[in-house]
């Protein structure tokens, strides 16, 4: 970043103070207090508090609606341990990581890079890409449901019109197929997301570098993966972590077009989450499933995070 | 914004095909974004019959027959408003909050500042999930369950981190002369919040004001558990359920999905200057 001549306001304890009245101090700092207190009591009240409160229903065997909760330690987790429909949502989980994390923004880059390398019609395209990811999940699976219907779908046509019959199926039925089916939706739905912002991203990329790295011989390939994805290397982090905690809390896309189904062959933890917590009632044992996806999430960033900062030095 | 490399000059024969498959390329994925979206609002037009005959063709003689029995019958119409009645109070506090507290994140110096900002900050890798449990229960003891309030309190409240990164970054590139000016001329602190910064914050509360309206209204997760009773749906859970119920009837379906997504795409093109600014200065600031 360019060094910035703003004034900055005074960091507390930065100069040595003289020491104050406690009227003085309340006088200096009452008004920021107050502004940010409605926000602070709204947030604790309805997002910190119901937190630590998933991690105290996680440790017991509530229904929700005994009038006490009862403790039993780690059983829940125990459970967990051995519960084999647990071990598929999370199998489920981590292949949506897999193919959906990287597939997404590398399409975008690709597309980015063609967009930013100089066409007519920036706008247009962006304008395109992004309107999928604006659309409500709910129209997004009904499109999806059309585009796999068994019978009148534009994929089962195809398939049928170039002879394929034997491929062609009700692919949110298929017991292999339905998860990628679904990746797929979220794909189409998503890669506007990190198109946009891959795209202002490469509006910084220093294209003296660019021409440098021409002059000295390197072809358009070698110019993206050597200076222009590394330059990129804060904000794919930043891309990759976002989607990859996405990955391990996904839950609309899967809950409206398969519900988990056929067969578990879709379940999500989300989804198993959301069955167990509000359906059956097993209202401690769906907070053990919660903080699993919390734990998965937040230390799957922070890793990701870490290593990406301790692999290029210099780069904030 | 004009840094893209572009070159006028005549094209070689291998330069010309590197040109033809771009294009090629961007158009595709255009067409795979825009096509679904014509399928929909075309399909929403047709009769039962022509729906049948002539599956993809543009409709011959629309009509908008669909579309009302949908806001009607289906009810679209009532959870449409369900969702205009909550998602204009989420916006307002979302915005109103996340305002003043990143004013004073932004411009203040006081014990706390930086413990308090990251306490926010949580809030930005936590997923609903982990308090979705819990919050239900609060929810109901308080009595907010079974009202509006049950969506506008919560997802006020998720939507803050957000706001609060969002508007301290547009407070903090705000000259700090100005506010001192103000303080000079005997303004207090709400004075110099209210008259002067925030007037200069407007694009900055746009960008956040459009941000949390289509997360109001293409929240699902949220209401699917927190507003059960059927005439506090949403439109967007409303459609899950109008949806399911007459699967087979496309047209009508197809009417209930353009009532959702027309309002959205044209608040994005309306806005997407702001959108995509915000968008891109959340993540590139970062």
């Amino acid at each position: 970043m360019a060094t910035s001549n703003v004034t900055m306001p005074a960091q507390a304890g930065s100069t040595p103070r003289p020491r104050r009245t406690p009227r003085q101090w309340l006088r200096r700092y009452l008004p920021s207090y107050l502004f940010i207190l409605p926000a602070l009591v709204l947030y604790v009240v309805f997002v910190l508090y119901p937190f630590v409160s998933t991690i105290y229903y996680s440790l017991t065997d509530w229904d929700g609606a005994q009038p006490v909760k009862r403790f039993i330690g780690l059983e829940n987790y125990q459970h967990l341990a051995q519960d084999r429909l647990m071990w598929l949502s999370l199998t489920h989980n981590l292949i949506w990581i897999a193919v959906g994390t990287v597939t997404p923004v590398v399409i975008a880059l690709v597309l980015a890079t063609l967009v930013w390398s100089g066409v007519r019609g920036r706008i247009v395209f962006r304008t395109l890409y992004f309107m999928p990811v604006v659309l409500s999940t709910v129209v997004v699976g009904m499109i999806w449901a059309w585009i796999y219907h068994p019978m009148f779908g534009p994929i089962n046509l195809m398939l049928r019109a170039v002879g394929l019959e034997s491929v062609a199926r009700g692919w949110l039925g298929d017991l292999t197929w339905a998860l990628y089916a679904l990746l797929l939706a979220g794909l189409w739905a998503y890669f506007g997301f990190c198109f946009v912002i891959l795209l202002a991203a490469l509006q910084n990329v220093d294209i003296e570098l660019h021409d440098a790295a021409k002059i000295d011989g390197a072809n358009a390939w070698q110019r993206f993966i050597n200076v222009t994805v590394p330059q990129l290397g804060p904000v794919l982090t930043m891309l990759l972590a976002y989607t990859l905690i996405g990955g391990f809390n996904v839950f609309d896309i899967v809950y409206i077009m398969t519900k988990g189904g056929p067969a578990n062959a879709t379940e999500v933890l989300a989804t198993y989450t959301y069955t167990m917590a509000f359906k059956q009632n097993q209202v401690g044992y769906g907070a053990a499933l919660t903080m699993i996806i919390t734990v998965l999430s937040i230390v799957a960033s922070f890793l990701f995070i870490t290593l990406r900062e301790r692999n290029e030095p210099g780069i904030q | 914004m004009a840094a893209t490399v572009t070159r006028r000059r005549r094209l070689r024969p291998a330069e010309l095909l590197t040109e033809v498959v771009k294009y090629t390329v961007l158009i595709a994925v255009a067409l795979l974004c825009v096509i679904p979206f014509i399928w929909v609002w075309s399909s929403a037009l047709k009769s039962p019959t022509e729906i049948v005959n002539t599956p993809l063709a543009l409709p011959a003689h629309p009509t908008l027959d669909n579309v009302v029995k949908a806001w009607v019958q289906g009810r679209l119409g009532k959870y449409f408003f369900n969702s205009v009645i909550v998602a204009v109070p989420i916006v307002f506090l979302t915005v109103a909050l996340s305002s003043l507290a990143s004013y004073a994140f932004a411009r203040h110096s006081f014990p706390g500042r930086q413990v308090i900002f990251y306490l926010f900050l949580i809030g930005l890798v936590l997923p609903f999930q982990s308090i979705m449990i819990p919050l239900y229960y609060t929810l109901r003891d308080v009595g907010l369950l079974g009202t509006y309030w049950a969506m506008i309190i919560p997802s006020t409240a998720l939507g803050l981190p957000f706001g609060i990164f969002i508007m301290r970054a547009f407070f903090q590139g705000l000259p700090f002369e100005l506010s001192d000016a103000a303080r000079v001329d005997g303004c207090d602190e709400f004075g110099v919040f209210w008259r002067v910064i925030l007037p200069l914050a407007k694009p900055g509360m746009v960008t956040l004001g459009i941000f949390s309206f289509l997360g109001a209204w293409n929240s699902f997760l949220l209401p699917l558990i927190f507003m059960q009773r059927e005439e506090l749906r949403p439109l967007v859970v409303g459609l899950m359920f109008f949806q399911s119920r007459y699967t087979s009837d496309y047209g009508l379906t197809m009417a209930g999905a353009t009532i959702v997504s027309l309002p959205v795409i044209i608040v994005y093109i309306l806005f997407q200057r702001q959108f995509i600014q915000g968008l891109t200065a959340g993540a590139l600031k970062g």
